[in-house]
């Protein structure tokens, strides 16, 4: 009775709103649109400062509309000069809170004298994807805007609904994602496409995958350094305050802040070391084992992609001083931006600097926005679960661990309000090899068509 | 008769046209206006990229013409965004014309710095004007004019022309005075009134009065670390803002070698007579033994005193990064330079590769190209006579002698065209009291009216009277 009741719903359904029955979509069939919008979503200068990213935002918009995103289920919320893109997947069973789908169209600035090829081109070339933001991240938001509209042309329709809620300058202030996180807070739980993510070795083999459940606190300090300044011809050099600020640089360059560690880390340690080898996974290791063991601190503080899982780090970004050539400086100031691990206060990691600068005549103060700290995620078995299933479709096998990220991800605000929250970026890469945010960004091209399989794969899972 | 005669012939000029001989002014009298002038000229924001010289200009333009100048002789040199103005004092044709020259142009001001004054208002307050231009130079650029406007209206008529030229980039590009030095190199000599002649000790005793017969060189060194950047989560130890900073204290500790020549040495001799304690002492000694290395050593530790005996190099503008988050891809510093006379810049350019030790960072010749000029010296006799007899009428018996600034100005460019140039500004100032081009830029407020005393007893001297 049950099966014919459904059957006649089925057909009521079908006479009041017809719909052509479709086929599945396979990724390769996928893969020119979402090259197409790719390309289209590089060339988008959506960098602080050119107000591109509303642009980016309606081209997004219109691509949803044209596969059968109503318009009322699409919201562009402005804010300031930059834009927050919102699109409701409805569910079939209102009565269970929605997931979130979290990503940023916004990018790191790019300098195009310094770089090899046009940083706003998408450049294919060695395996590989060259432009800014071709792994900080928009192909994770193209991937899933392009997964939405395949699966409403294939009349997919969820039991939980799904929102996308992508950010527009998650790289510099996140009013943005602020504004969403205040909207969007009734929800069971996000996924963050830009967060977590594949480890490959050096012939490219799966490593680990990491679900990112907790994350560093960010926070940038300013140092400034003043002095009366005067004539360039009558040099003061004690008094000067670039050479004041250059000393309190370097001696935050020969600083390290204490080794710390929690059970996520320990764990992510553990299996990225178990599934490595060399020197770093033996460190891995070994700390996993015994965190006092100060020579494999030593070693993992050594490598930039690791000492951020053991400590609070602190690096100089930003400078800028002086107001003529030929005066002296009246004022030098650095960013010095820090990642700090949970529990520790961001009052704490300033009194630090404080000492390690040593010099009362450099100021340092905590920049705006506020820092936000964020508590860890609890792990949900349904979570980790389809995530590991998903990632094991495509490397049977491989570890699926959760970790502690130590960069700021939109994450930061959902968990604050609490929402629990995953990074879950479908995407593989080696140690180093990205450069996101710097000269060059890069991505295997092997990695869009395994982030259309992902998030196909993993939104059917966790909402039929 | 000889009353009756005189009498007739001023009757006769009288009825020819002629400029009535009219009242001198005294400089109590012209104080009023100069003020105004220089409240008015502190007002307008001359800094590089605000291009507001050619509005300061016209205001000259405008109040010279209103004083009698024809404006056929009030002429302006436009180059980009500023301009010079040139005024020509029209003489009898008696003799080469010389040439008096200024900046109309200040160095920027961040207004968070200035104590209780905002930079670009004329303030007083206790024995001081303050602001930005106060002292470099538009106290002496107004006082120019005032000079001009004064003289004309007097009826004054020079033997030979007075060229006023009065340049609008002299903190930043140069170009406007090598536009009028070109023109002019016809002049017998130049005068620069961006000086930093007369000194006064800690009790406002004057010491001496230097007339700057030679300047060190300027040239802007880049010095461009680069690191490949990243996340900065990921904080790569090789990082552009480290090997800078490391770069910024090996210059900062770089010993240029010791440096002298007959202008210093002789500057030294006649300035210790007058002064006292340990920098005196070594200044004497310098004098009597060159090269003196502990002297060398005391005289290196004062900011305003290193410039005379070597090449001097300071950090003055810092850049680096492009987001709070990433790390950087490059960081900057400008290293201003005041180069002895007779080191070329290509020499100072391999001591600051020398001194930073690290070939990967890179040490460039910032644009404009500098320009090295050759020193006046000996000083013509005529300038050096008459100069000395005008310092002497405020303060008798001072000690006037050539002098090399550490500093550097307009005058290589006319000095380069072959025009013996030198610096003459009539206002005192202790050492380092003055922070031009820095926070709180000011100047004793008894040094205005013997400016206008100065140059109204100087110009008509040097141009001889009708």
């Amino acid at each position: 009775m049950p099966f014919v009741r459904l059957l006649i719903a089925a057909s009521i359904m079908l006479v009041a709103a017809w719909i052509p029955p479709a086929q599945a979509e396979t990724t390769r069939q996928a893969m020119p649109e979402t090259m197409a919008m790719l390309r289209h979503a590089i060339a988008a200068q959506t960098v602080e400062g050119k107000g591109q990213v509303p642009a980016f935002a309606q081209y997004l918009a219109d691509k949803l509309e044209s596969a059968g995103f109503s318009r009322s289920d699409i919201e562009i919320i402005p804010v300031e000069h930059t834009a927050a893109l919102v699109v409701h997947y409805r569910g079939s069973d209102k009565s269970l809170k929605p997931i979130l789908l979290s990503g940023h169209m916004d990018v790191v600035a790019a300098n195009p004298k310094d770089w090899q090829r046009d940083p706003f081109k998408l450049v294919e070339g060695n395996g590989y994807l060259y432009g800014r933001g071709v792994a900080d991240m928009k192909t994770n938001v193209i991937a899933l805007v392009e997964t939405f509209m395949r699966l409403k042309r294939e009349h997919f329709v969820p039991k939980r609904e799904m929102i996308l809620v992508f950010s527009g300058d998650e790289e510099t202030d996140m009013a943005s994602t602020r504004e969403l996180a205040r909207r969007h807070h009734d929800a069971a739980f996000l996924l963050n496409a830009d967060a977590g993510g594949g480890t490959y070795d050096a012939h490219y083999q799966p490593v680990v995958y990491d679900i990112q459940a907790a994350e560093k606190t960010y926070a940038d300090f300013q140092l400034t350094v003043t002095s009366a300044g005067g004539h360039s011809s009558e040099p003061d050099a004690p008094k000067n305050a670039i050479y004041r600020l250059a000393r309190a640089l370097e001696n935050i360059a020969a600083y390290q802040f204490p080794v710390q560690h929690d059970a996520i880390t320990l764990a992510s340690l553990k299996a990225t070391g178990e599934h490595s080898s060399g020197p770093i996974a033996e460190a891995m290791r070994a700390f996993a084992a015994n965190p006092d063991d100060a020579k494999a601190a030593a070693t993992l503080s050594a490598d930039p992609a690791y000492v951020g899982q053991i400590r609070t780090t602190c690096i100089a970004t930003m400078l800028d001083g002086g107001h003529a050539l030929n005066a002296l400086p009246q004022r030098a100031d650095a960013n010095i931006n820090c990642r700090i691990f949970p529990g520790t206060h961001v009052a704490s990691v300033q009194a630090a600097l404080v000492k390690v600068i040593d010099d009362p005549s450099v100021r340092i103060t905590v920049r705006q926005p506020p820092p936000v700290e964020s508590p860890a995620s609890p792990l949900r078995e349904d979570v980790v679960d389809a995530v590991t299933a998903t990632i094991r479709e495509r490397f049977a096998g491989v570890d699926v661990v959760p970790g502690m990220s130590a960069g700021a991800s939109d994450s930061m605000y959902f968990r604050n309000a609490g929402v629990p929250s995953y990074g879950v970026d479908p995407t593989f890469s080696k140690p180093n090899d990205a450069f996101a945010h710097g000269l060059n960004e890069k991505l295997r091209a092997s990695e869009v068509p395994a982030a259309l399989d992902f998030w196909h794969s993993l939104l059917t899972r966790l909402t039929k | 008769m000889a009353t009756h005669r005189t009498l007739l012939l001023g009757s006769l000029i009288l009825a020819f046209g002629c400029p009535p001989l009219l009242a001198a002014e005294t400089t109590a009298q012209a104080m009023p206006e100069y003020m105004d002038m220089l409240a008015h000229a502190i007002s307008v924001q001359t800094v590089q990229g605000k291009d507001q010289v050619p509005a300061l200009a016209g205001y000259f333009a405008d109040k010279l013409e209103a004083a009698g100048f024809a404006k056929a002789d009030i002429e302006t040199f436009p180059v980009g965004h500023t301009e010079a103005l040139v005024v020509r004092y029209r003489g009898k044709g008696e003799g080469k014309p010389f040439i008096v020259h200024g900046h109309m142009d200040v160095v920027p001001a961040n207004a968070e710095g200035w104590s209780d004054h905002a930079p670009f208002k004329l303030v007083k307050d206790g024995p001081y004007y303050y602001g930005r231009g106060v002292a470099d130079m538009k106290d002496q650029t107004v006082a120019l004019v005032e000079t001009f406007m004064r003289l004309k209206r007097e009826g004054f008529v020079p033997r030979r022309d007075i060229i006023l030229a009065l340049t609008g980039d002299e903190e930043t590009d140069e170009f406007t005075a090598e536009a009028v030095a070109d023109r002019y190199r016809a002049a017998e000599f130049a005068l620069d009134a961006d000086g930093w002649s007369g000194e006064y000790d800690a009790n406002l005793k004057p010491v001496m009065f230097g007339v700057v017969a030679a300047e060190k060189g300027y040239a802007d060194f880049l010095v461009t670390a680069t690191s490949p950047g990243g996340h900065s989560s990921e904080p790569n130890p090789d990082n552009a803002i480290y090997k800078l900073s490391a770069a910024m204290q090996k210059i900062a500790a770089y010993p240029f070698p010791v440096k002298y020549n007959g202008i210093t040495l002789a500057s030294f001799k006649a300035m210790s007579a007058h002064m006292r304690g340990a920098l005196a002492e070594s200044l004497h000694r310098f004098a009597e033994h060159p090269g003196d290395a502990k002297a060398a050593a005391v005289i290196s530790a004062d900011p305003a005193y290193v410039g005379q005996i070597r090449t001097t190099c300071v950090a003055t503008e810092l850049a680096a990064g492009h987001a709070r988050n990433a790390l950087p891809e490059k960081a900057t510093a400008n290293v201003n330079c005041r180069i002895f006379p007779g080191v070329t810049v290509a020499a100072v350019q391999q001591q600051l590769q020398r001194a930073v030790a690290d070939p990967a960072i890179k040490v460039s010749v910032q644009d404009p190209a500098p320009v090295l000029g050759p020193i006046s010296y000996p000083v013509l006799p005529q300038v050096m006579t008459v100069v000395t007899q005008t310092v002497r009428q405020r303060f008798p018996g001072l000690e006037v002698i050539p002098v090399m600034i550490p500093a550097s100005s307009d005058s290589r460019h006319f000095r380069n065209h072959g025009v013996p140039t030198y610096g003459v500004s009539p206002a005192f100032a202790k050492p380092g009291d003055v922070h031009a081009h820095g926070y709180n830029e000011r100047i004793l407020a008894s040094e205005l009216p013997a400016s206008l005393d100065f140059w109204h007893a100087l110009l008509p001297a040097l141009a001889g009277a009708k």
